[in-house]
């Protein structure tokens, strides 16, 4: 299990992640909701170790990732939410280097690069130069460096992005197929649609702060909202959308 | 618009201050040589002969620098005259005509080039004609001079041009690309190597044996050389020869020139759009040497694949290997005329030393160059290894990537010279001098080869070369004496064997324990100008602040 406890952040002054505390539990899908600016690529990154916490605690299997990183890094895998990739190398190239970087038997690590390439329809370009690659692909390698090492706990941050919609089905079957074999599964994600359905509890986030943490079914009956699009807009969302449509269109023929 | 190929620059690059140092650079250099030749010239008893002798020397050395700082500036913008595809995607959707970008880049070169040209020569172009030509011939000489350094600049960077349009109109385009990297690299080595084995000449005589001898003819710096001669008409040597095939090469560069920048505008820009962003590839998956464990592997692999594509390490790390592939060239020059082994002499011990050095010392200083920071997260959530393993690991792509080459181009240079006991002897201690350089290089080093944020000129590659210039070449030289003079003791060698034996364990032994303790390091820390105590931070009382709201 992944637990928060009372995980805060602060950029020169200013808090990106206030007073944060949720729990991902192995065999659930946990949404991680929120607007542009809510602090949930930095709560990921704090999850990973990429980021220093300011305050708070983070527990995995009732242990602090800070006592053994090492051993915890072991049995993460993590999908940014931007697809920085090394551009020079190619997409085999970049696996490789990864399964050797976690040292992955060789045998293994082949086998399952292979598969996972062909899978997500990387094979005939896995020689390619990642610099050509487009958004999806890269998503794509990035998925695959993530689970190449069986992780038991998956963090996808943004997972969808770029994803044709083929991709997409195939990866939200995925993360309920990861779930359903027992893994801490957290992802955020800007498709509410997709939210709903793949994930079992949500927890929106509103300027660093938590504003809901609860199924999705008990969340609709709370707030008495038929979709999870409208209890998002009601909790994080400060524009009227329409409003401010039409406010564009104006200017511009203006 | 883009001229500079910015990747060879580094990755902050600021393009007016770089010009502006550059520019200073060479006004600087110009204005020392123009200053020591104005005061020579202004001897009491030096005769017309004498100053003319100062003049050709002068005139040689200018040309010469001249040609490289066109050759240098052929190589930073590389590939930049032709429109590469992000140019033809953006612009090429606007009404913009293709010949206004050509003349636009073309514009931006000119003046790159010219920003070169005229700070180098600004004072040695005013001072030579006004002290060789006299009021009566000032403004030929003057005239001639530029115009000469005009023209040998037009050459070296047509003849670049020249060769780039061609491979671009003949190849397809993903050859082309990587073609293109290597030649880039080629150019940079042989402008280097060229400006540094040219020969030169004290006298008029000798410069006229060479003539005669058809020396001269195999270096385009004394073409135009000829050139300035027979349009200013002050050296007493019959250049017109010389001054033809300047006025040749010239005409053919232009015209190569020209034709390929009109191919590249009017085929290569359809190409350039044409081509998929991918093409299927054919497999291509080559049985790899392991390299140590998994990690190390890993480590060396990423650095090797760093090294050789991405053009701005490898631009950098060309500097000092062109001077290193001098030395190596002249040495087989010289044993190559002489047409049997050479005895082994403290130059070849100097100068495979120098080349150890210069490679060591370039890796290093590129291994601080980022290739790719926002990537950099990959190798820290993966980091599941202590330290030391990936300190390790740097060591091992520094032998791999700059000791061992080294050695093994020592080692093939040394067939050349006997006798076998010696030439070996040298080797081994080559050998552990590499460690030694080696380990020195990477005192203190807690972090991954190309994976480390770097202050702007923490890098110091320019001081790690002139520390190297001033440094390590008397001291090179004054050992390699020393192990001529052992070469010839048994007693000797085994005591300065044992000597480097036990320096290259003992750094090797201190690097691995401070290893132990190191923490490996992603971002360079800004150093601390003032240290704080934070003591007497000012908060405002509640008076203070009803009186500012107030």
């Amino acid at each position: 299990m992944l637990e928060l406890r009372r995980v805060s952040k602060v950029f020169a002054g200013i808090p990106a992640v206030d007073d944060v505390s949720f729990s991902a539990q192995p065999g659930e899908v946990t949404g991680y909701l929120g607007p542009n600016g809510s602090g949930k690529s930095t709560t990921m990154k704090m999850i990973t170790g990429l980021l220093e916490l300011t305050a708070g605690q983070i527990l995995f299997d009732g242990q602090p990732i800070q006592e053994d990183l090492i051993a915890y890094k072991r049995r993460m895998g993590y999908v940014p939410e931007e697809p920085y990739l090394y551009n020079h190398l190619s997409g085999v190239e970049y696996l490789i280097m990864v399964a050797q970087l976690r040292g992955l038997p060789a045998r293994q690590s082949t086998e399952r690069i292979e598969g996972l390439l062909h899978l997500l329809s990387l094979h005939g370009d896995r020689h390619a130069s990642i610099s050509g690659y487009s958004k999806g692909m890269r998503q794509k390698i990035l998925i695959a460096a993530a689970l190449l090492h069986d992780p038991d706990m998956v963090l996808l941050d943004e997972p969808f992005s770029g994803l044709n919609v083929g991709s997409a089905l195939v990866l939200r079957q995925l993360i309920k197929e990861l779930a359903a074999r027992g893994k801490v599964v957290l992802f955020s994600s800007h498709e509410l649609d997709t939210v709903e359905r793949v994930s079992s509890r949500v927890v929106i986030l509103h300027k660093g702060k938590i504003v809901a943490d609860d199924s999705i079914e008990r969340l609709r009956s709370l707030m008495d909202l038929p979709s999870l699009e409208a209890i998002f807009s009601q909790l994080a969302v400060e524009q009227d959308p329409l409003s401010t449509a039409r406010q564009i269109a104006d200017l511009i023929h203006a | 618009m883009q001229v500079i190929d910015l990747e060879s620059l580094s990755i902050e690059a600021d393009i007016p201050r770089f010009l502006g140092q550059f520019a200073g650079v060479l006004i600087l250099i110009g204005g020392f040589q123009a200053l020591g030749f104005l005061i020579q010239s202004g001897r009491p008893h030096l005769t017309r002969d004498g100053l003319l002798t100062m003049a050709m020397q002068s005139e040689q050395s200018f040309l010469g620098s001249t040609m490289l700082i066109a050759g240098l500036a052929a190589v930073a913008t590389w590939d930049n005259i032709f429109p590469d595809r992000r140019d033809v995607m953006l612009l090429g959707a606007l009404p913009i005509r293709p010949r206004t970008i050509l003349a636009a880049k073309l514009a931006s070169a000119g003046s790159l080039l010219g920003i070169g040209v005229l700070a180098l020569n600004f004072e040695m172009g005013a001072v030579l004609p006004l002290v060789t030509g006299g009021i009566r011939h000032l403004l030929l000489v003057f005239v001639a001079y530029w115009f000469t350094a005009a023209a040998a600049s037009v050459f070296i960077y047509g003849a670049v041009l020249t060769i780039q349009g061609v491979t671009a109109a003949l190849l397809p385009r993903r050859w082309f690309l990587r073609l293109s990297a290597m030649l880039q690299l080629a150019a940079f080595a042989l402008f280097l190597s060229a400006w540094a084995l040219q020969p030169s000449f004290d006298t008029m005589e000798e410069l006229a044996k060479a003539q005669r001898l058809g020396i001269l003819a195999r270096w385009p710096t004394f073409w135009f050389f000829g050139l300035f001669s027979e349009t200013s008409d002050i050296f007493p040597i019959a250049s017109g020869a010389l001054a033809r095939l300047a006025c040749l090469a010239l005409a053919a560069v232009v015209a190569g020139a020209g034709l390929s920048l009109l191919l590249c505008y009017v085929r290569t820009m359809k190409k350039t759009v044409e081509q998929p962003d991918l093409e299927p590839t054919r497999g291509r998956q080559r049985w790899l040497l392991p390299l140590g464990d998994p990690l190390q592997t890993a480590i060396v692999r990423f650095s090797m694949r760093s090294l050789a594509r991405s053009r701005q390490h490898r631009v950098v790390y060309a500097f000092f290997l062109a001077i290193a592939f001098a030395i190596a060239v002249s040495t087989l020059t010289r044993v190559a005329t002489s047409h049997h082994t050479e005895p082994v002499t403290s130059a070849f011990l100097m100068g495979t030393l120098m080349m150890m050095c210069l490679a060591v010392a370039g890796l290093r200083s590129i291994f601080s160059l980022p290739v790719s920071l926002k990537a950099n997260w990959v190798l820290q959530v993966t980091q599941l290894s202590a330290p030391e393993h990936y300190i390790a690991a740097t060591r091992r792509a520094m032998l791999v990537l700059a000791t061992i080459p080294v050695w093994l181009t020592a080692a093939g240079l040394a067939l050349c010279y006997r006798p076998w006991n010696q030439t070996l002897e040298h080797l081994l201690i080559l050998a552990l001098a590499g460690s030694i350089m080696t380990d020195a290089a990477l005192f203190g080093v807690s972090k991954i080869p190309f994976a480390c944020s770097y202050l702007p000129g923490k890098s110091n590659v320019q001081y790690i070369f002139w520390a190297f210039a001033a440094g390590f070449t008397p001291l090179a030289m004054s050992f390699s004496r020393y192990e001529q003079r052992v070469l010839d003791d048994p007693l000797s060698y085994v005591a300065l064997v044992a000597i480097l034996v036990a320096a290259a364990a003992e750094l090797w032994f201190f690097n691995r324990r401070r290893a132990k303790s190191a923490v490996l390091y992603y971002e360079e820390v800004d150093p601390e100008a003032i240290t704080t105590l934070g003591i007497g931070a000012w908060h405002p009382t509640s008076r203070e602040a009803s009186i500012d709201a107030r």
